[in-house]
């Protein structure tokens, strides 16, 4: 956190301007989506109940309303359907531009069929229509968080598309 | 209880910018541009107020802002005073919730005002308080900020599927900006030409600088009231707020509604049902100011509004049917695009043009203009907001 302008911050650890989610499972009942993620799985939440299948995520089934819920797995590799290389405007933290956005195809057989997401490890001018893609999972900074009277340190990972390198 | 039918009376809109100002400095300023179109009314008569802001409680650090508001502006309402969020669409959430008031009965004289403050004080903040206005956790932690990257996606997905043209969406920034050159409130007050247009800036290809409507601080207000009231208030031509319509089907990019991104059926729906309870169709619109956040989103939305058929906005916006003359003029006070979007206020100050527009004192008038339209989509295209206007009340 800067404290240019606001000394009291300095040290603090202000959630509120952190641009990844709370994810420990103090601050949310999906903590399980990221515990997969860790262990290199793209998963979400299927109705126990009903068999729906809701993304993102949740704590109870959006169909039937049930809350008994269990993880599966969604694909892992994906096709390009359409992608820009943002050039301005590039929020702090994906910088250095081009940041590279994708619409992505996960198949017909996925409950998820598409989704958005970033693309990382490609160089500006490469990507192209229907290059085939597999999801990344990456650490990202770590928050201090207060339990008891301790500070602990709590990891995290977030997760993103990558193209698969043609042989 | 059909002297309750609410009505639009009044509205005044700040400039837009890059503004030297804070957020309640903005409110004020549009708030006295507002009273000073109806001389008849004053602060004491609005019972209700709703202010109409998205990001006031990150930008300018006040959550909380109705009451606030409401003192700044010398108003004591005693029916209503709250604050509403829907992003780009808040003021025309705002507007409706208005319209349910006055003829419920629970006020009598609403004010609806927007506004932000996006400008800050590091250019950083600006775009990094954008990763707040999607799904925080899932697409703004993609990098999905400021939205032209996802609307460059629409473009290219309507490109690759109708043949749509970097020409068409540049015939929308073109006219569009037309509209706001002599607008004394807008943010982009020039003319464009096509070559221009075409080699401006890259922001997020196809989309050039001018495909994409600037980061604008501003406030906008409007009065509604019953018409009753209204006839009480205004010698002017009454305008009638004959309907409208709020879809709201999905919001994380991954539940997308359409066959693909240049498909938007979730706002084909929205038409419809606003359609329906304002009891006219496509071809009754004289005059329409609809969500330019882009140019694709405009040739999208005249679709998708049926004034022209499914895939053929490009040719539609390009042979100038949104133009005066046209078949429906369209974003007549230059739009998002050339006054600039302050989220909280832009439905407001497309209410102020219909307004203008039915009441036949627009800067570019639509003649003998009976029927207008005001839309907004808000998120990742995921929230449509429609109103419609006239000078005649459903029948």
């Amino acid at each position: 956190m800067s404290t240019i302008g606001n000394p009291i911050l300095e040290g603090k650890y202000a959630a509120s301007m952190d641009l990844w989610p709370l994810e420990a499972r103090q601050f949310n009942r999906i903590y399980e989506f990221y515990d997969n993620l860790r262990a290199g799985r793209f998963t979400t939440t299927r109705c126990k109940r009903c068999q729906h299948v809701d993304y993102p995520p949740r704590v109870i089934c959006s169909e039937c309303y049930s809350d008994e819920l269990e993880y599966i797995d969604l694909p892992v590799k994906g096709k390009v359907i359409s992608f820009t290389e943002q050039a301005r405007g590039v929020p702090l933290g994906f910088e250095p531009a081009p940041l590279i956005h994708a619409w992505i195809d996960l198949g017909k057989d996925s409950p998820v069929k598409r989704l958005l997401s970033r693309i990382h490890n490609c160089p500006a001018g490469s990507l192209k229509e229907d290059d085939d893609v597999q999801l990344i999972v990456f650490d990202i900074p770590a928050h201090p968080m207060e339990v008891g009277k301790e500070t602990k340190t709590m990891e995290r990972v977030f997760f993103g598309f990558e193209p698969i390198k043609k042989d | 209880m059909n002297d309750r039918r609410a009505c639009i009376i009044a509205a005044g809109v700040s400039d837009f910018g890059v503004r030297q100002a804070h957020i309640v400095d903005l409110f004020q300023e549009a708030s006295k541009r507002c009273f000073d179109d109806i001389p008849g009314l004053k602060p004491k008569d609005v019972d209700g107020l709703i202010v109409a802001t998205s990001l006031a409680g990150r930008s300018c650090c006040q959550t909380n802002i109705a009451p606030l508001i409401a003192e700044r502006l010398g108003l004591k309402p005693t029916s209503f005073c709250t604050r509403v969020d829907t992003l780009c669409a808040s003021g025309n959430s705002g507007i409706l919730i208005a319209k349910a008031l006055v003829e419920s009965g629970m006020a009598e004289v609403v004010m609806v005002t927007g506004g932000e403050k996006l400008h800050m004080p590091q250019r950083w903040e600006t775009f990094y308080s954008q990763l707040t206005t999607s799904e925080h956790d899932w697409d703004c932690a993609q990098g999905m900020g400021l939205p032209p990257p996802f609307f460059a996606l629409h473009a290219k997905e309507h490109m690759k599927h109708y043949g749509t043209t970097k020409e068409q969406l540049a015939a929308v920034s073109i006219t569009n900006y037309d509209f706001g050159y002599t607008n004394p409130i807008a943010q982009q007050k020039k003319k464009l030409t096509m070559e221009e247009t075409l080699s401006a800036t890259p922001i997020a290809p196809p989309l050039t600088l001018y495909d994409c409507c600037p980061v604008t601080d501003g406030a906008a207000a409007v009065i509604i009231t019953s018409e009753k009231r209204a006839k009480e208030l205004s010698s002017r031509p009454l305008v009638y707020m004959r309907g409208g319509s709020q879809v709201s089907i999905h919001s994380n990019s991954a539940n997308w509604p359409g066959e693909h991104l240049g498909d938007w059926p979730h706002l084909k729906l929205a038409a419809q049902k606003a359609y329906k309870n304002a009891g006219v169709s496509p071809d009754d619109i004289d005059v329409a100011n609809i969500h330019d956040c882009f140019s694709i989103s405009e040739i999208i939305e005249v679709e998708e509004f049926g004034f022209c058929k499914k895939g053929e906005g490009g040719p539609y916006v390009a042979s100038g049917q949104i133009k005066l003359g046209g078949k429906v003029p369209t974003n007549t006070d230059g739009g998002l695009l050339s006054c600039g979007h302050p989220f909280g206020a832009t439905g407001i100050r497309q209410g102020a043009e219909i307004l203008r527009q039915l009441q036949g004192r627009a800067a570019f008038q639509v003649k003998d203009a009976k029927i207008g339209l005001a839309h907004n989509l808000s998120g990742l295209c995921a929230e449509h907001t429609v109103v419609i206007y006239g000078r005649e009340p459903v029948k």
